[in-house]
């Protein structure tokens, strides 16, 4: 009878490499169980772990984003808010001149409402967000709105001086402004008064702002301008409506001159006000473009997570019986091991 | 027939059964050699009784030839498999943690956060601290991955060592064979040691063997390459001391041939060293390209030329246009811009060669959100890295992982499936040419009753004797 040859050696060695990959699969299967993913990634993926870790950094990079976009939404909404306090206080400076356009309010009266709406937007436009000015445009650092002041006069009581003496060869408070018409104070106010409210006067004198507003990334293709500047129009309207009547309420012009004043004054609030309320619009906008950015994001993120959890997640109860149906067969093995072992003719002899 | 006659023949059992107890011992003794070939002694009856005609070896030329594939193969992608393992860990780092593609991811990350409060000068340290770090890994990542290349250069040379060695150790086992043959004697141990030398050369070097006349032995590579044939063919290696970006390492030649890739830990080691290496390498000096170039200035009038900015090397301040060697190696952070050398980290926000903004408008993005785009801007890239020629820079570095990554996965695979044959072919090497420890114990025992019945016989001629001789004197 020829029965098939079977070395002592083996014998010996039959069960070792099979141990040996049990054993390395023991390892691996503790990993998964523990951290609930797979153990090497390159192994298990290949060619699509570079997938893996470009959608872990973009995660990261999306969260970043989503918390850039909080700043600048709380930016938006202190922006917002500043704008309808600018508004709030225009209206009330609005009723003030309507008084003063019906001539029955004192002089004094009406210079302090201009006064006080002059006060109250510097403030406003000054106010600072973060440490950051918000209505700067880019020029962060610096308060966009210079104060307008009577003593010592500031660049822009100096130059709103200087257009009134162009244009009528003495000043406001000389006792010839009394014999200054209505109609000639209107051809004033809307000429050369106007642009030094306005363009590079304004820029020279008021605003230290940029009309460049702030570019933020709020997704990762997208960027918007997410500020407002102290260059807006309805501010510059606001500013020149209220030195106007702080300035002129001061003067030597008569009564006459002065309604048209307030009547300039009014329907220049007016506009502004209006002005104002296109911007909080588009500033509205802005915020929603934002927060609907951010929700994309954050739909983003939880898809990009659960893709990579579908890729790198290991089911750890899997895991687990894995490696429990593994030591059971290590146990078998040691066990097999030992009674080959005690399977010798030796023995017997 | 006489009585002495049988005594005679008696005699010979005993001689023949003693023979055959010392072979049963050597197979017992070398049970657990696996070089070592089962024997087993040929009887031959004849008139004057018997004896042992010569010892069969019991040898398996085919098997063998599976297992020096066998394990030339295991051996070349085991090689392989730890290589990669080690390249993928230099660069990469504990599951991709530290690897440029992460330090982009970085490097993007604190570039938003510090677009969307340029005013703030700390987060503009934290985008050039990311930049260090993106910096130091490819410096580290370089600097690994020709430190490695030196170590495989110096194990070729080594393993070559080796080669020369085991040749020349063949060279006597093989002299050996063919005398004993020749002259008709004993060439088992020879035969064995010969093997056992062959088997060790395989692991280098996958080789095909050819037996001629008296057991002579030539062995060829598997290009066809002569590695002994009478005598051993010269293996030479001339090592290269230093490596850097572009240094080419020197061929291994066998008898004047250069050795070609194939299986075995040499060829494996050549690979590495000279293929997936220096891919590694194109693949981080152009990672280093894009981002010079992404964070290259521009003249915003339009005149001057593309200027290096934040990431500076040795040829700036001109932008390389195309695969630069080593780049990775001599790339740096911009002195100007570091505040550890002294530099104003704000110039990112600003411009450092061109002023793009020449009033210092604290919340200027324009340049950062350039920045920005730049490295989310398609990118053309050599070919010779081995992936997508046409991406933007973070998912280029992605790539150049799933390059490595799909190589390791790939000869993870074959490296499993390699050893699981080579441990078969093993198993049925030895079941075939070993020794088993019952088979001759079983043996042993029906020749102590051939040695007992033997002896019976003699004591009993002995006494048929003895009267014969009472009975005449």
């Amino acid at each position: 009878m020829k029965v098939s040859y079977v070395s002592s050696n083996a014998i010996n060695q039959a069960l070792r490499y099979s141990l040996m990959r049990m054993q390395s699969q023991i390892i691996s299967g503790k990993t998964e169980m523990t951290t609930g993913k797979v153990a090497d990634t390159g192994l298990a993926l290949g060619a699509r772990t570079g997938k893996a870790v470009s959608l872990h950094r973009d995660i990261d990079r999306l969260k970043g984003i989503i918390d850039t976009n909080a700043l600048v939404s709380s930016r938006l909404s202190a922006t917002q808010d500043s704008l309808s306090d600018l508004r709030t206080a225009g209206e009330a400076f609005l009723s003030a001149l309507t008084v003063a356009a019906s001539g029955s309010a004192e002089k004094s009266t009406s210079r302090e409402a201009g006064k006080v709406m002059l006060e109250t937007m510097t403030g406003i436009v000054n106010s600072s967000f973060n440490g950051e000015y918000i209505f700067a445009g880019v020029n962060t650092d610096v308060k966009p709105l210079n104060e307008y002041t009577d003593s010592p006069p500031s660049a822009s009581k100096a130059a709103f001086d200087a257009a009134f003496m162009a244009e009528f060869g003495f000043s406001q408070t000389d006792p010839a402004a009394q014999g200054l018409s209505a109609a000639q104070l209107k051809t004033f106010l809307e000429g050369t008064a106007a642009t030094a409210f306005t363009g590079a006067q304004w820029q020279a004198n008021w605003s230290n702002a940029t009309d460049q507003g702030i570019t933020s990334r709020i997704t990762l293709s997208e960027t918007t301008e997410t500020s407002v500047s102290a260059n807006e129009q309805g501010i510059q309207k606001l500013a020149m409506a209220a030195a106007v009547v702080a300035d002129l309420f001061n003067s030597n012009l008569n009564e006459d001159a002065l309604r048209q004043v307030a009547e300039f004054a009014t329907s220049l609030v007016g506009e502004a006000l209006g002005d104002i309320a296109t911007t909080q619009g588009r500033i509205g906008f802005v915020e929603q473009r934002v927060t609907q950015a951010s929700e994309r994001l954050s739909l983003q993120v939880d898809l990009f997570s659960e893709t990579l959890l579908g890729m790198e997640g290991v089911d750890p109860y899997e895991a687990a019986t894995r490696v429990e149906e593994l030591m059971g067969q290590i146990e078998t093995a040691y066990t097999l091991t030992a009674r080959l072992n005690q399977l010798s003719l030796l023995r017997f002899l | 027939m006489s009585l002495s006659s049988a005594l005679s023949i008696a005699q010979s059992a005993l001689l023949a059964t003693s023979r055959r107890t010392s072979v049963v011992t050597q197979n017992v003794t070398n049970a657990d050699n696996a070089d070592y070939a089962r024997r087993s002694a040929v009887l031959i009856s004849d008139q004057s009784g018997v004896r042992v005609s010569e010892i069969y070896r019991a040898a398996n030329d085919s098997l063998l030839r599976q297992y020096l594939n066998a394990n030339s193969a295991w051996e070349g992608q085991q090689t392989m498999l730890a290589g990669l393992n080690s390249l993928s860990l230099a660069v990469n780092g504990q599951s991709n943690a530290t690897s440029p593609a992460a330090a982009i991811g970085d490097m993007q990350e604190a570039l938003q956060l510090y677009a969307a409060a340029p005013s703030s000068s700390s987060l503009a340290d934290g985008v050039v601290n990311a930049a260090r770090v993106l910096v130091q890994t490819l410096n580290n990542g370089t600097n690994q991955i020709q430190a490695y290349r030196s170590e495989l250069d110096l194990e070729i040379s080594r393993s070559v060592v080796d080669l020369n060695s085991l040749l020349a150790d063949f060279h006597a086992a093989n002299k050996a064979v063919v005398k004993a043959t020749a002259i008709g004697g004993d060439a088992t141990d020879a035969l064995d040691k010969r093997d056992a030398i062959l088997k060790e050369i395989s692991q280098y070097i996958p080789v095909s063997t050819q037996t001629r006349d008296n057991n002579d032995m030539v062995i060829t590579t598997a290009d066809g390459v002569t590695l002994y044939e009478t005598s051993p063919r010269n293996v030479s290696f001339e090592p290269t001391s230093f490596y850097a970006a572009g240094v080419e390492g020197n061929s291994v030649y066998i008898d004047g041939v250069p050795v070609k890739t194939g299986t075995g830990k040499l060829a494996a080691m050549v690979e590495l060293r000279d293929e997936v290496a220096v891919t590694m390498q194109t693949q981080l000096d152009e990672i280093a390209r894009g981002l010079v170039t992404a964070f290259a200035e521009s003249d915003p009038a339009g005149i001057g030329p593309d200027v290096a900015g934040l990431f500076t090397w040795s040829g700036a301040p001109a932008i390389p246009g195309a695969l630069e060697g080593g780049l990775a190696n001599s790339i740096k952070i911009n002195a100007a811009y570091d505040p550890d050398a002294g530099g104003n980290p704000v110039l990112l926000r600003d411009g450092n060669t061109y002023d793009a903004n020449p009033d210092d408008n604290a919340a200027f993005t324009d340049l950062l959100v350039s920045f920005g785009n730049n490295l989310d801007a398609s990118m053309t890239f050599d070919p010779s890295t081995g992936v997508n020629t046409s991406s933007n820079l973070g998912s280029f570095a992605t790539n150049t992982i799933s390059w490595i990554e799909a190589l390791r996965q790939t000869t993870s695979n074959s490296e499993g499936n390699s050893s699981a044959l080579l441990a078969r072919v093993t198993e049925t090497l030895s079941s075939a040419t070993g020794v088993n420890v019952d088979d001759q114990m079983a043996l042993l025992l029906e020749l102590e009753q051939a040695y007992e019945a033997s002896a019976r016989l003699i004591s009993t001629i002995d006494e048929m004797m003895s009267i014969l001789l009472e009975m005449a004197g």
